[in-house]
């Protein structure tokens, strides 16, 4: 069974159509890619996953209709969503920022360990853990970012546009991370990106869209293989 | 998690504070005076705030904030006459001795807790009374504070009725000025003595202020030819009454009845009448009928008649430039009050004269106490202030009265005010 | 460690000498100063109202005063009625809390000036309401009480009786209002402030949020009308006065945002300084006020709590180029340097392909 499962949604900003019934599924201990261009849908996919639009069509999280929730609700089911531009709370510091990630949680002494982790994950955030969030890089406010989503420990996470202004080297060590969150924390992903090539360095399945429909899906051998994709997304 | 929000530093500073809040205050509960605690000794002792050679009053009012400009004059007028006498020798008292009387005076921005707060500071600072002040909230905050600790709260510069009229529960308080009801009463006198049929329309404030004058012009018109054909109400905080007037306006009305206590609002009053056409004669009160600030920006010459009571000469006014007695009060206020306020406001000359009737006071005093304070204090009859128009005297002996009665119809001139005997 | 328990110590050290002063203060002082500590504890609980949604949520609140004074007038109401005290305290705390609610559940929707504007209709609405409404409220004129006289067996005057009754509900408003900043309600206002977006992502609602904060800030501004009661045993339209609120709000600033202790500090501010002005002079309170109020930002923009880090800050500065040791960062445990294994080498792709 799918944990997360899109059927033919739709979502407008105000009048202007942006999906137009995009379907996609995520299976348990997944990691599927959204390729496309500018324009094309992929952060209104996710923004319509994580309750921030209005939609039509059918969002099933772990078999239950999620449509129509309120951000907040969904993000309390287990759905933690890395938004484009990051979002990290600038005024609070490194250590404050994750201890948010965990609001929901409980557990101190595992949001404790759970903290370390990320601090292993991410050792760049390590040295500035006493650091105001408005002071960190770009690279290390994206690591903070992730971090802070991982700290929720949700059971999908949405992650939009990591690459995005970073230094090739400073996204690869996102993406890096990214990796060996989902091999160790078995976090299912969908992951939005323009690099394919990131993208696949993490995902095995992929779904191009194109002006809000789905234009192509498939894993990531069948994409790469196809010329249309190599010209587009790999710059091949 | 501890550290999510920067733990708060309850360090230092507020133990400092705290410490030095209490060396500051330094002495202790013992020391103090006029606590009620030790004033209950022989009948001759003193009471506190007086000696053989000084005495010292305290007076809180409004020096900044919207009312300042009465509030100053009420504390301006007062310290004038007072310092004025102490230059020329200082206040002979009843028992023979001759004192220098020292006015302390505090801010209260016509706040009724800072007024109390400064009521308790005169208090601590050993004030033999409490006089003069200005406001009605303020003045209802202090009184059962004054009457519980028995400090004199008196000749109150207010026209509310609620500190004269109940002098049996509140002994230590009561006012100085004729109240909004006879201000009202005095107007509808003037109208029902006219012995013809009058329309009146009245704007009146939506509290107590308005509802005084109201029902004192209401009880002086029962009976009469004189008829109310509209009526509205505004409040303090309204920014215009255009509305109102073009509503009152549709009644013809022959008279309007402004009971308007803000300023700028009663100068609107006057400017949009007669922008709409209408001419009505015009009730000014007291408060909101100097030429000066009122009537010249109002082009108040444009109407038939306006009237106001008055209970004093105006110094500002050439009219009286000759007068000995605004001649007296120019040049002492030229030296003592103009450091306080420089712009006049009838509070000035009010505050002026309830410094003479604590003079009078002063000369029945037989015992340096509160208690014969307020003995001589009634029992003034017959007595003209200084500044107080002719026909309007002093009498503190009724317990249900302000000190000053009788009220001055006067009708403007084109210059100033003048007695108005008939409508 | 030492470093850390030391300065624990001090601390409770601090705090138990602030108790200790707090309790015999009254006994020493004169009603005068009585009367201005109590205001200080009324002003501190309404304070911390406007500091709980401004300072710790961030949402603007130009309406404290009408709390303030709704609290005030139920007070009075009730003690004229001759309801037990209790119970007026209890209606003083849950009648505004539940106006603050409504109003925040349609206005917590809306961001800066326009929720500014709807705070700010508050007194300007409440002042007529008050005056119009004369049975209850007594009118322009105002309703004097006379209660909370001091029992026989206390042995104390009325003013420090009324003192210590003020003192004890400041003091449970605030270890409340503490545990509140400092757990999970805190930290949700924390992120709200922050960031909304980020309060959606971690489930947090903002809206839900933002009326707590609203609903306990007026709670506590009907719970320190109840205080402003029994002090000054009078309430009038005055109290209600917008320039009260932003006087409060003046206040928060000065003693320090999103800070407990600023909060203390800033009540003693907005009591303090106005009595000093007028010692000085009492003709021009409002501009030495105003003097002193910039001053405070100038010198100390977080406010006054910041001060003794501040002091701190700069004593540091001095004496660094001394002992030139500076603490040593949390080093990254090795795991930095050492080359996460097995991760595969992903192609710069922006880089080599761009310079084709």
């Amino acid at each position: 069974m799918s944990l997360l499962e899109l059927e033919n949604v739709t979502a407008s900003y105000g009048h202007a159509q942006a999906l137009h019934g995009v379907s996609l599924s995520l299976p348990e201990n997944g990691a599927i890619g959204i390729l496309g261009a500018n324009g094309a849908g992929k952060t209104t996919t996710l923004r319509a996953i994580s309750g921030m639009l209005k939609t039509t069509g059918r969002i099933l999280f772990e078999g239950k209709d999620i449509a129509g929730l309120g951000p907040d609700r969904v993000a309390r089911l287990g759905i933690a969503h890395v938004p484009e531009g990051r979002g990290t709370l600038p005024q609070l510091s490194v250590r404050d920022n994750l201890l948010v990630g965990a609001y929901q949680r409980k557990d101190r002494k595992q949001i404790a360990a759970d903290i370390d982790y990320c601090l292993d994950l991410f050792p760049n955030l390590r040295e500035r853990i006493k650091s105001n969030a408005a002071a960190l890089s770009g690279g290390e406010q994206q690591m903070l970012a992730v971090a802070r989503a991982v700290m929720a420990r949700p059971r999908v996470m949405l992650l939009d546009e990591a690459s995005l202004g970073l230094a090739p080297s400073t996204a690869r060590r996102v993406y890096e991370a990214v990796v060996r969150l989902r091999r160790e924390a078995q976090l299912s992903m969908v992951v939005v990106e323009q690099n394919a090539v990131l993208a696949f360095s993490v995902v095995d399945h992929a779904t191009v869209l194109e002006t809000g429909k789905v234009a192509l899906a498939g894993d990531k051998a069948e994409l790469m293989g196809m010329d249309a994709v190599r010209r587009a997304y790999l710059g091949g | 998690m501890r550290n999510f929000h920067k733990t708060t530093r309850v360090t230092g500073a507020v133990a400092v504070l705290g410490i030095s809040a209490l060396l500051v205050t330094g002495c202790t509960r013992a020391d103090t005076s006029g606590t009620g605690t030790g004033a209950s000794a022989g009948a001759a002792e003193a009471s506190p705030g007086i000696t053989d050679d000084s005495l010292s009053l305290g007076i809180s009012s409004p020096l900044s904030g919207p009312t300042a400009g009465p509030g100053s004059c009420s504390v301006a007028g007062l310290y004038t006459y007072l310092e004025a006498k102490n230059a020329a020798g200082g206040f002979e008292f009843g028992d023979g001795k001759t004192r220098t009387v020292k006015l302390t005076y505090l801010d209260d921005v016509y706040d009724p807790a800072k007024a109390v707060s400064n009521f308790r500071q005169l208090e601590g600072d050993g004030i033999f009374a409490y006089v003069g002040a200005l406001g009605t909230p303020t003045n209802a905050a202090v009184m059962p504070v004054a009457n519980e600790e028995k400090v004199p709260q008196v000749l109150l510069v207010t026209g509310a009725t609620t500190f004269s009229k109940d002098q049996k529960t509140n002994p230590w308080t009561f006012g100085l000025l004729p109240t909004y009801f006879d201000e009202g009463a005095a107007f509808g006198k003037l109208l029902a003595d006219a012995g013809k049929a009058v329309t009146v329309a009245t704007l009146a404030q939506n509290d107590d202020y308005g509802k005084d004058y109201l029902a004192g012009f209401q009880s002086a018109i029962e009976g009469s030819d004189v008829k109310v054909v509209g009526s509205a109400t505004y409040e303090p905080s309204d920014t215009t009454l255009d509305s109102q007037v073009t509503e009152l306006a549709a009644t013809k009305a022959d008279t309007l009845l402004s009971a308007v206590s803000v300023t700028p609002l009663q100068v609107g009053v006057l400017t949009r009448a007669q922008d709409i056409g209408w001419l009505p004669r015009i009730f000014l009160p007291s408060n909101t009928s100097t030429p000066a600030t009122v009537i010249e920006p109002g082009q108040g010459t444009a109407y038939p008649a306006l009237y106001s009571t008055s209970l004093t000469k105006v110094p500002v006014s050439p009219a009286f430039a000759d007068d000995e007695e605004v001649k007296a009060y120019n040049a002492a206020f030229e030296k003592y009050g103009s450091k306080i306020t420089t712009t006049y406001t009838p509070h000035c000359a009010w505050s002026y004269a309830e410094g003479a009737i604590l003079e009078q006071a002063f000369k029945g005093m037989t015992d340096p106490t509160r208690d014969s304070f307020m003995t001589a204090l009634h029992s003034i009859t017959g007595f003209h202030a200084p500044l107080l128009l002719d026909g309007i005297t002093v009498d503190t002996t009724a317990t249900d009265k302000p000190a000053i009665q009788g009220i001055q119809l006067v009708q403007y001139n084109g210059k100033g005010y003048a007695p108005a005997s008939k409508y | 460690m030492e470093k850390l328990l030391a300065r624990r110590s001090v601390r409770l050290v601090a705090l138990a000498v602030f108790a200790v002063v707090l309790v015999v203060a009254p006994l020493v002082s004169s009603p005068f100063i009585n009367y201005q500590l109590a205001l200080i504890a009324v002003f501190a609980v309404a304070l911390l109202g406007v500091n709980i949604v401004m300072g710790y949520t961030g949402q603007v609140s130009l309406g404290q005063s009408a709390f303030l004074g709704l609290g005030a007038y139920i007070a009075a109401y009730g003690v004229k009625n001759g309801w037990p005290l209790l119970l007026v305290l209890v209606l003083c705390a849950v009648l505004p809390a539940a106006v603050g609610m409504l109003v925040a559940l349609a206005a917590a929707r809306l961001r800066g000036l326009a929720l500014a504007m709807i705070t700010i209709a508050l007194p300007i609405i409440g002042i007529p309401l008050a005056r119009r409404f004369s049975d209850f409220t007594g009118g322009s004129g105002g309703a004097t009480v006379s209660f909370m006289k001091a029992p026989d067996w206390s042995g104390l005057a009325n003013d420090q009786w009324r003192y210590y009754v003020v003192l004890v509900i400041a003091v449970v408003a605030f270890l409340l209002a503490r545990n509140l900043v400092r757990g999970r309600v805190g930290r949700a206002f924390a992120i709200v402030k922050e960031n909304e977006a980020v309060a959606l992502a971690m489930g947090v609602s903002p809206y839900r949020y933002k009326v707590l904060a609203f609903t306990i800030a007026s709670l506590l501004g009907g719970v320190a009308g109840f205080s402003y009661l029994v002090v000054v045993q009078f309430t009038s339209p005055e109290t209600l006065s917008f320039f009260t609120s932003i006087n409060l709000v003046a206040a928060m600033v000065i003693g320090g945002s999103a800070s407990i202790a600023g909060t203390i500090l800033g009540a003693i501010y907005f009591v303090v300084v106005p009595v000093l002005a007028g010692a000085v002079n009492s003709a021009r309170t409002a501009l030495i006020s105003g003097a002193i109020l910039l001053a405070v930002l100038f010198l100390l923009p977080r406010g006054l709590a910041s001060l003794p880090r501040r002091v701190r800050q700069l004593s540091a500065r001095k004496s660094h180029g001394r002992t030139g040791a500076t603490a040593p960062h949390n080093s990254p445990d090795g795991a930095s340097s050492a080359a996460p294994p097995e991760i595969p080498e992903i192609p710069a792709a922006n880089e080599e392909r761009q310079a084709r």
